[in-house]
């Protein structure tokens, strides 16, 4: 219905013949348009992402055809790719209704087991941190918004249930953040450090090294410090920011911050 | 039509009762061939056809209205329950007819179970008087018009009884509303039925349709329409003036207790009566089966045609029915009031007085002469 069929008209309120033909003509008009096609789409037949309404969704956003449709950002299930999942947690850690649990799929080594994502629709809210926080794109978030089922149990996707909504090839919107390389860095507190390894070993994306440093002259009586002479170094453009090197540490000498 | 439908139904059960008597002993061929027994099974039939066909009409109409209702809204309505929705409502009678039927402890049950089988049984008596085309018909009432109404002005006394003994303020408001609302629409509906009497020259409703060979009433008779739609709506209880049920302020009105079953026959009843009104519409003012002589005799010559037409003319008219209810808000009881002696009683009244100028000068400008049928 047009702005101007909604505007009260104010003219002839008090010609009671008005009261009775105007809404009749409204009426009349409403029901010729609606005659040629009602504006309900017939919805488990049709969807209004179906392609031929993307057009009249268009018209609707005011917006380009095929821009800033609905589905363009739309959240609905998540799609997995495993392969290129690191298992960095960093989604299930930002996800505000802790609704996100991390299970091993096969593919890791029995000391580093690959953990994908589970995700219990039951208590998501599709709010889409989990997507826009993860670094390599892999969850994503796609247009497909039927999840009936019957028990509850089925609310909870696995990880290879994900996967398979992946395969469908729904379309998706992987937001990717660009940050400074040296933003959110890894710092380390070196004299803490007692070279473990921890953090090297941790790290999804293997992007620390241990480096050799050089042992310190003690003075004689004093005792030397009993540690691995080695330190890590991250190299910040392969770093996820994911925080797995901070959780291990055993000595809390790694911390976030802007490296200089 | 030639034959009618109680002739038909007559020689359908001497064709049925013959073919079992063939086999019979003779003995026993006598007495079920018997011309009494016949008879009295061939009205039974008729009644049963009359009753089986008003029902089908009965829930196709509703469809219809569904169906219509939706378009004015922006919707489709019924959809996916046989071809277009057309299956809903049967699904829909199955589900009530398999519910409990409750009645509240404190109700009166006599007046609980009595009000809506009476409402429901007036209702359909009506589709036995009036008549759907030459064939279709109950043969001669005299005074068939005079009795329709009667049967048709029943039913707020029925209303009031089953909201009485439901022991509900809700219930009692809206058999209240029902009352006053008769006060209101019953003297003006007559009148302008008056005025159709008046022309025509007849209570019986065969003759009226008959005398509306040469031009339909609505022409000269357009005031008396406007007031008779008026007032059927209110008869009606549809909108706007469905005072009685009121669901925004009261709950379901008079049938706010009925569940199941009992509410299926008030909700049945109540399209059977809007049913009932478009007949009468049609019957008083569009001039019933008959058709205008412009129209190719090849559109009104075919079988049954008078009942094809007839039922056409009864859609459109149940479709402006819907119209208004898709257009109007709900109105006051004391606007109602205002607007039925105030304003339907003059107008009637002065459509009384048109009808008999139309005696008077006999012939119109437009429309031409009144037959002369000798009444
Ligand atoms: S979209 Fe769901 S799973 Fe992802 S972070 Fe938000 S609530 Fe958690
Ligand atoms: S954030 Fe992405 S890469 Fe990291 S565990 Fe989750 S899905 Fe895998
Ligand atoms: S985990 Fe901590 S203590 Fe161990 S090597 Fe890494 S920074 Fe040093």
């Amino acid at each position: 219905m047009t702005e101007e069929a909604l505007t009260p008209q104010t003219s002839g309120q008090d010609n009671p013949v008005l009261w009775v033909v105007r809404p009749m003509a409204t009426a009349a008009r409403q029901f010729l348009k609606s005659l040629v096609r009602p504006s309900t789409i017939i919805y488990p037949f049709e969807r209004l992402e179906d392609p031929k309404f993307r057009e009249e969704v268009a018209v609707a956003a005011g917006k380009p055809i095929g821009v800033g449709a609905v589905w363009d950002n739309y959240r609905g299930v998540h799609a997995l790719n495993i392969a290129t999942c690191i298992s960095c947690n960093l989604c299930s850690f930002s996800c505000p209704d802790l609704c996100i649990e991390m299970v091993t799929v096969p593919g890791g080594n029995p000391k580093h087991p690959k953990k994908c994502p589970q995700i219990d629709y039951g208590k998501c809210s599709y709010c889409g941190f989990c997507s826009d926080a993860c670094p390599e794109g892999c969850l994503s978030m796609t247009t497909r918004y039927e999840l009936s089922v019957t028990k509850r149990s089925e609310m909870v996707y696995s990880p290879e249930k994900l996967f398979e909504v992946f395969e469908r090839k729904l379309p998706m919107n992987p937001i990717r953040l660009e940050r400074p390389a040296n933003e959110d860095a890894i710092l380390l507190d070196a004299p803490l450090c007692i070279g473990c390894n921890a953090c090297a070993r941790d790290c999804p994306t293997q992007c620390i090294t241990m480096v050799d440093i050089p042992k310190p002259e003690t003075p004689p009586g004093a005792k030397a410090p009993r540690r691995i002479w080695k330190e890590p170094v991250v190299n910040d453009s392969d770093c996820v920011r994911c925080g797995t090197c901070i959780s291990v540490c055993p000595k809390e000498c790694l911390f976030w911050g802007t490296r200089a | 039509m030639s034959a009618s439908l109680y002739s038909v139904a007559h020689s359908l059960v001497a064709i049925v009762l013959t073919a079992i008597g063939s086999v019979l002993p003779s003995p026993l061929r006598q007495g079920i061939t018997n011309a009494g027994l016949i008879t009295a099974l061939g009205v039974i039939v008729f009644a049963a056809i009359l009753l089986i066909a008003s029902m089908l009409n009965t829930i196709v109409l509703i469809w219809f209205e569904r169906k219509l209702l939706g378009r004015f809204m922006d919707r489709r309505g019924a959809m996916h329950v046989g071809f277009a929705g057309l299956l809903q409502n049967f699904a829909d009678g199955l589900k009530l007819m398999r519910k409990n039927t409750f009645r509240p402890d404190e109700a009166d049950g006599l007046g609980f179970y009595l009000g809506p089988t009476a409402y429901m049984v007036t209702s359909l008596i009506l589709f036995g008087i009036l008549p759907v085309s030459t064939g279709w018909n109950s043969g001669v009432l005299p005074l068939s018009l005079l009795l329709a109404l009667v049967v048709f002005s029943f039913a707020p006394l029925f209303i009031f009884i089953s909201a009485w003994s439901s022991n509900n303020k809700y219930s009692l408001m809206g058999g209240m509303r029902s009352a006053a609302q008769m006060i209101a629409y019953e003297v003006p509906l007559l009148l302008s039925v008056v005025a159709v009497v008046v022309v025509s020259g007849s209570f019986d409703l065969n003759t009226i349709v008959a005398q509306q060979q040469n031009y339909w009433y609505w022409g000269p008779l357009f005031l008396a329409l406007l007031v008779f739609v008026a007032a059927m709506l209110a008869e009606m209880e549809r909108i706007p003036f469905d005072l009685p049920e009121a669901e925004a302020e009261l709950v379901e009105g008079w049938n706010t207790e009925y569940g199941g079953m009992l509410f299926a026959f008030f909700m049945l009843s109540d399209y059977v009566r809007a049913l009932v009104g478009s007949f009468l519409v049609v019957l008083l003012f569009l001039g019933g089966w008959t058709m205008p002589s412009w129209v190719p005799s090849a559109a009104t010559s075919f079988p049954l045609a008078g009942i094809v037409w007839f039922m056409v003319k009864v859609y459109v008219v149940f479709a402006v029915f819907v119209w208004i209810r898709a257009s109007l808000p709900r109105v006051r009881t004391d606007q109602l009031l205002r607007v039925g002696w105030n304003r339907m009683i003059p107008l009637a009244l002065l459509s009384v007085v048109l009808a008999a100028g139309v005696v008077m000068v006999k012939c119109l400008p437009i429309f031409g002469c009144l037959p002369n049928l000798g009444i």
